[in-house]
């Protein structure tokens, strides 16, 4: 078995001594297709029925953005500000405050925007000038009113860590479209992490070739990408060689594990060369980098990571999540001390890069195939907490989806007057993920693996897919 | 919730009209619904505690968390007459009219409300079990006729027709499956191949040069015995099958979640195990320490280690409001599921919320199980004698006061002696004597025992029956007798039934998973899945007979790790004698007419990697180790201080076993190759072969620290020598000597003087990375 199967072992060896460009030696391979490779994990997979995207962006607001303050306008919470909950609105648990707390009015200003009119609070002024690419889902909900659990709800739709995330789900489901790039990647706030921590966006009881690959911040995202000091790309690729001679000398006999294996090298080998390219923004147009905020503050940071999607969407990467918030509360959406402190200071950070992302996906043809959802693990308590700021809230906030398929401008469900509860069409995180798949081709109750005992699905219990938006 | 009140609304309109007795069928779903939603929480939070069989003392004889005695009421007459208010007592206590109840507040208006709706709708109710439509929908006496519930046989060895093949009796079962599919058994394995597949599969480490050498050259007839009985003396032992049983019950020694707590000391855990599994321990005694190690003594605290079993695994901690019963019963939740996969080889989990839906365990079977753990509360408890600990807190005590002076005077005084009072006070701070070592252990807890209910749905605010610890009534009860439902040891009493000479479950779930590990793959494939959903055994007198063994042989496992690996089986070669016809006859290879060849694991790879480059240090237990990561990694955790590194060199090159087994923290080259996600048990690890593992070998930071030294470590033993490092590179790293084309390739490589390189590439080939 050889690292080029269309070629006879010698004349390559021949060839790579003869000071071929690493380039050169790297477009070669891409003659061996990772997901024409049968025995590969990755191997890209038919859908279970036509999908409509192929990627999914997810920008994961950690901590729990307020629906109240971006996208939910609540008049009579306002009104209400300082009282206690009138008793026809029911009962909520919070992690902090208690019955006695009062209900605090938003201070934001909401306007109608686009032609579909979806007001947005002017915490977004960019991401309003797109509203008409996205489908607001303001009826959202989930069972745990605390980070760490609602995370792996958000994540994986179990309550607890240990289980398949949406994005080792979708590549297990569908492989990798790229061979250069890992087919699932997630790129962290570089302030610091989140209560799941990394649990939540792993592969859980899925094989370890569906594990996500966590971008590190700085020049050289991919762990073990980049070669060790001292080491050139033609001494690596020696070795490499080597590696592969010493496989085909040792044994005569032909075994799927062992041939798969070798290939992996030939692949690494590619991922290594190609993938820094990709990674680099410096090929960027001024424009384009103008337009996610890189370069300036305070959207430097979160407009690079949204570029860097951008092109990973574009090399077929499969799923990338894209976070917003990490270290402590104040560092994340989680606004219990002040609401409009953390709000405006979050949202200055996200909106032109989340703007950019879908403006720059549509004019390159990519927004109609990626997927693009917004939200966080929960949302924020009608009652104020410490005065101004807000408690998590589990039982109603706003998500937002857009392209692979589905129809922007649109409102699905809604809150109670006070935005306590989820009333009309509810939306359970499992419905989220049933939409992710479903946009995918991929069908939930195919989608299962089996552990201890039991075919497992991400869905867990039938979820139902929001043909509204769609 | 519409939709919900729509179908409540159809729900009345029916129960109005005259055919309600027709109606009530399609009412009940929407009625019991409603009577979860909004009755059955009000009864718990604000009636049970004085009326339910949780009750300290039961209140004028009413009892209101079962259907009958919510309609047979108490001495006022009942509670509830369905359809019927005014005859419900139950209606004028809670609005207060004449009986005033509950006592120590009035419901809400909302609450009196639903309970009157509720009793108009007919007061359905399901905390009975007929009206349970999950119930019975197994036989007891067919469930009891599956392969797996049946008593364990003690088989006769079958009849072969070759009878100079087999070397122990297992030899027999496999060769009469593999003769009935007109099979021949694999050529004996080359000694050298053999050799190191027994290294690692017993020890978890290659054999050096030394010792390949002295087996090669014992040409006595005992050489394979004398071997395998070295290897099962030897420490590494215990290191090698601890992890395998680490994996199974998910231990960690973190708590995950959020905070993802150290939990105290639970290296000695990890300990317990490789020294008891060292010490050739009956897997009886096994099972009984770590269940109930601290019934058994209160003092021994060996056996308070070995019952912090209970605390292995991860759990929700939240700063805030508690949900007290909530996060009680998740905890159980957790401590009674491992007990189904890892000794009964029953995914007992499935049937928390319903009867199992695949084999005869109830919904009831499954909450009687969790009650062996109502009254089991954590327990902390210093590993030291407690004269020692008063000595301990004492001089805490003076240290910290001390300190505290110094810091006061510090606030009220000039410059001038500031530095010398902030030294005064960094040389009193070295003085405080080290954390005081801990065990992480439960104890009975009695005055707070969880009473332990059915749930509905498995969920805990909707309690049915309450229920007594007792064994799957498909399951024989033994000698053990059902525990008296105030039992004393309850954990023991569960124990006790595990290993019960009648339970068919543990012993077979034992051996299998020993066959599991020495062959890749289990008899039955699904080592924690004995159930019809699970895989049946290819081999099931072999696994009897096994179990009997095991069983006969006071539960010791050497004897039958040595009859394992002793056997001709274990000793064939991986390589195909008749590749075509096997290939289509038996591909998966379960009736093991050849070895199966095998990927080694994380811990073996880095294992061999150190102890290849001269580094592994092969020290015997202690705390664990935390290694220099990627700064980024740290950063991923939520309290990044938790993450410190042990800086000692010596101590970095430790076992893996050893490395902290951190829930949200594992390393990459051990995710990379399919160390498990120490989440859950994991019975069977994958084998999985992708890019990543490539990257990690090629640039990650482990192997190309570790070839440095490897190529230093030849040059050390043959310096100047290409041929000679190549030929011991080959043999340190594969066992064999390489063959002419390697000596070639390799020889060609080395002259242009990258001997890093060359050791990097030996970490990376095939035959470093399988076993054959």
């Amino acid at each position: 078995m050889s690292l080029l199967p269309h070629q006879g072992r010698r004349r390559f060896l021949t060839e790579s001594f003869c000071g071929l460009g690493s380039l050169a030696m790297a477009s070669m391979m891409a003659q061996e297709r990772l997901r024409a490779e049968p025995n590969s994990p990755l191997a890209a997979k038919a859908s279970h029925f036509p999908a409509r995207a192929k990627s999914v962006v997810f920008l994961f607001m950690a901590g729990g953005p307020s629906h109240l303050e971006t996208f939910d306008p609540k008049p009579l919470l306002n009104k209400l500000d300082g009282q206690t909950r009138p008793q026809e609105f029911g009962e909520a648990k919070y992690q902090f405050v208690s019955k006695e707390a009062r209900l605090l009015g938003s201070k934001r200003t909401f306007a109608r925007c686009g032609q579909s009119g979806i007001e947005v609070s002017d915490l977004f002024p960019h991401v309003a000038k797109v509203i008409d690419e996205i489908a607001v889902i303001r009826s959202c909900y989930g069972d745990r009113v605390v980070h760490s659990a609602a995370q792996y709800e958000l994540m994986s739709g179990r309550v607890m860590p240990g289980f398949p995330s949406m994005g080792a789900w979708s590549i297990y489901g569908l492989g990798s479209e790229s061979d250069a790039l890992p087919a699932y990647v997630v790129m962290p706030d570089p302030d610091g992490a989140l209560e799941a921590g990394q649990p939540m966006y792993g592969n859980g009881f899925l094989p370890a070739a569906y594990q996500p690959t966590v971008f590190r911040p700085g020049d050289r995202p991919v762990l073990n990408l980049g070669l060790p000091a001292g080491i050139s790309s033609q001494d690596r690729y020696q070795t490499i060689e080597l590696i592969q001679q010493l496989n085909e000398a040792s044994s005569a006999e032909e075994q799927d594990e062992l041939a798969a294996r070798i290939r992996t090298y030939g692949l690494a080998f590619r991922m290594q060369t190609e993938a820094p390219e990709i990674l680099d923004l410096n090929n960027e147009t001024e424009e384009t980098l103008k337009l996610y905020g890189v370069g300036s503050q305070p959207t430097d940071d979160y407009g690079r990571r949204c570029l860097l999607a951008r092109r990973l969407v574009e090399n077929g990467v499969r799923f990338t999540v894209v976070v917003s918030g990490g270290g402590a509360a104040m560092q994340q959406w989680d606004a219990h001390k002040d609401i409009e402190e953390n709000h405006l200071r979050m949202a200055a950070e996200t909106d032109q890069p989340i703007a950019a992302l879908i403006t720059d996906l549509k004019r390159r043809g990519l927004l109609d195939t990626t997927l693009v959802l917004w939200g966080g693990e929960f949302g924020r308590s009608p009652e104020a907490q410490a005065g101004v700021g807000r408690d998590h809230h589990n039982l109603g906030f706003t998500m937002w989806m857009a392209g692979g398929g589905v129809q922007g401008g649109r409102v699905v469900g809604a809150t109670d007057a006070i935005g306590l509860r989820a009333v009309e069409r509810p939306c359970h995180f499992r419905d989220i993920h049933t939409t992710i798949l479903n946009q995918l081709g991929l069908d939930q109750d195919q989608l299962t693996f089996p552990h201890l005992g039991r075919n497992e699905r991400l869905t867990q219990v039938h979820g139902r897919v929001i043909r509204e938006i769609l | 919730m519409r939709r919900n009140f729509t179908q409540l609304l159809v729900g009345l309109i029916v129960l109005a009209m005259p055919l309600v007795a027709a109606a009530e069928s399609s009412v009940d779903t929407d009625g019991i619904a409603f009577f979860e939603a909004h009755v059955l929480p009000v009864l718990v939070r604000r009636c049970y505690q004085c009326h339910s069989d949780s009750a300290d003392q039961l209140k004028g004889g009413l009892r209101l968390d079962s259907r009958e005695g919510t309609l047979a009421g108490g001495e006022s007459g009942p509670a509830v007459v369905p359809h019927d208010l005014a005859k419900s007592l139950l209606v004028s206590a809670v609005r207060y009219d004449g009986l005033e109840m509950p006592p120590d507040g009035r419901l809400s208006d909302d609450e009196i409300e639903s309970i009157e709706r509720w009793i108009t709708m007919g007061a359905p109710d399901p905390r009975d079990e007929t009206a349970n439509p999950e119930k019975n929908r197994f036989d007891l006496k067919t469930g009891r006729d599956f392969w797996s519930l049946r008593p364990i046989s003690n088989p006769p060895l079958p009849v072969i027709t070759n009878p100079t093949w087999p070397r122990t009796s297992i030899d027999y079962f496999i060769l009469s499956k593999l003769e009935q599919a007109e099979l021949q058994p694999s050529a004996e394995a080359d000694r050298v191949d053999w050799l190191r597949r027994v290294h690692y599969d017993l020890c978890g480490l290659p054999p050096t040069v030394q010792e390949i050498d002295e087996f090669l050259s014992d040409q006595t007839a005992n050489a394979y015995e004398r071997l395998v009985d070295r290897l099962l003396a030897s420490p590494h032992y215990g290191e090698r099958w601890g992890q395998h049983w680490l994996d199974v019950i998910r231990f960690a020694e973190t708590e995950g979640f959020e905070y993802d707590r150290t939990i105290p000391d639970s290296w000695r855990f990890r300990d317990y195990v490789i020294q008891s599994l060292n010490a050739g321990i009956g897997f009886d005694t096994f099972v009984r320490e770590q269940l109930a190690g601290d019934e058994i003594s209160e003092e021994d605290r060996r056996l308070q280690v070995a019952a912090g079993f209970h605390r292995l695994g991860a759990v929700r901690r939240n700063a805030g409001n508690q949900e007290v019963s909530g996060s009680r019963n998740e905890v159980l939740t957790e401590r009674t599921d491992i007990i189904g996969s890892a000794f009964l080889g029953m995914t007992v989990g499935c049937a928390r919320c319903h009867d199992h839906k695949f084999d005869p365990i109830s919904q009831r079977d499954y909450y009687r199980l969790q009650a062996y753990f109502a009254a089991s509360h954590e327990h902390d408890v210093p590993y030291v004698k407690s004269d020692n600990v008063e000595a301990w807190k004492s001089e805490t005590t003076r240290v910290q006061r001390e300190i505290a002076e110094l810091t006061q005077l510090l606030a009220n005084k000039g410059i001038a002696e500031e530095k010398a009072t902030i030294a005064k006070i960094q040389t009193l701070a070295k003085q405080l004597p080290a954390a005081i070592p801990m065990v992480s252990s439960v104890r009975n807890d009695f005055a707070k025992q969880t009473p332990i209910h059915v749930l509905r749905r498995g969920e805990w605010a909707i309690p049915l029956d309450q229920v007594w610890p007792q064994p799957p009534e498909v399951l024989p009860l033994g000698s053990s007798s059902v525990a008296p439902r105030h039992a004393s040891m309850p954990r023991t009493a569960l124990a006790d039934w595990l290993v019960d000479r009648q339970n068919p479950l543990t012993a077979r779930v034992i051996a299998n998973r020993l066959w599991h590990y020495h062959f890749g793959r289990g008899i039955v494939p699904s080592p924690n899945d004995f159930g019809r959903n699970g895989m049946p055994p290819s081999h099931l007198e072999l696994l009897d007979y096994l179990a009997c063994r095991l069983v006969m042989s006071n539960w010791q496992l050497k004897p039958i790790h040595r009859m394992i690996v002793l056997s001709s089986t274990y000793r064939q070669s991986s390589e195909m004698a008749n590749a075509a016809r096997y290939r289509t006859i038996d591909p998966e290879n379960r009736l093991l007419g050849r070895f199966t060849r095998r990927r080694l694991s994380a811990e073996e790879i880095r294992d061999s990697m150190l102890l290849l480059s001269g580094q592994l240090n092969r020290e015997i237990g202690g705390p664990s180790v935390m290694l220099p990561v990627e700064e980024e990694l740290v950063k991923q955790l939520y309290d990044p201080s938790q993450w410190k590194v042990t800086e000692e060199r010596s101590q970095q090159a430790r076992r893996s076993i050893y490395l902290i087994a951190k829930r949200n923290l594992r390393l990459p080259l051990m995710e990379a190759f399919d160390q498990p996600t120490l989440q859950a048990s994991c019975a069977n690890r994958e084998a999985s072969t992708h890019v990543p593992q490539a990257l990690e070998l090629l640039n990650g930071r482990t192997s190309n620290d570790l070839a440095d030294r490897f190529a230093s470590h030849l040059a050390g033993l043959a310096a100047g020598d290409s041929q000679s490092q190549i030929e011991l590179g080959f043999r340190m790293a594969t066992g064999r000597s390489p063959n002419p084309e390697e000596v070639r390739l390799a020889k060609a490589f080395l002259e242009r003087g990258a001997h890093r390189e060359f050791a990097l590439a030996i970490f990376n080939i095939n035959a470093f990375l399988y076993v054959r």
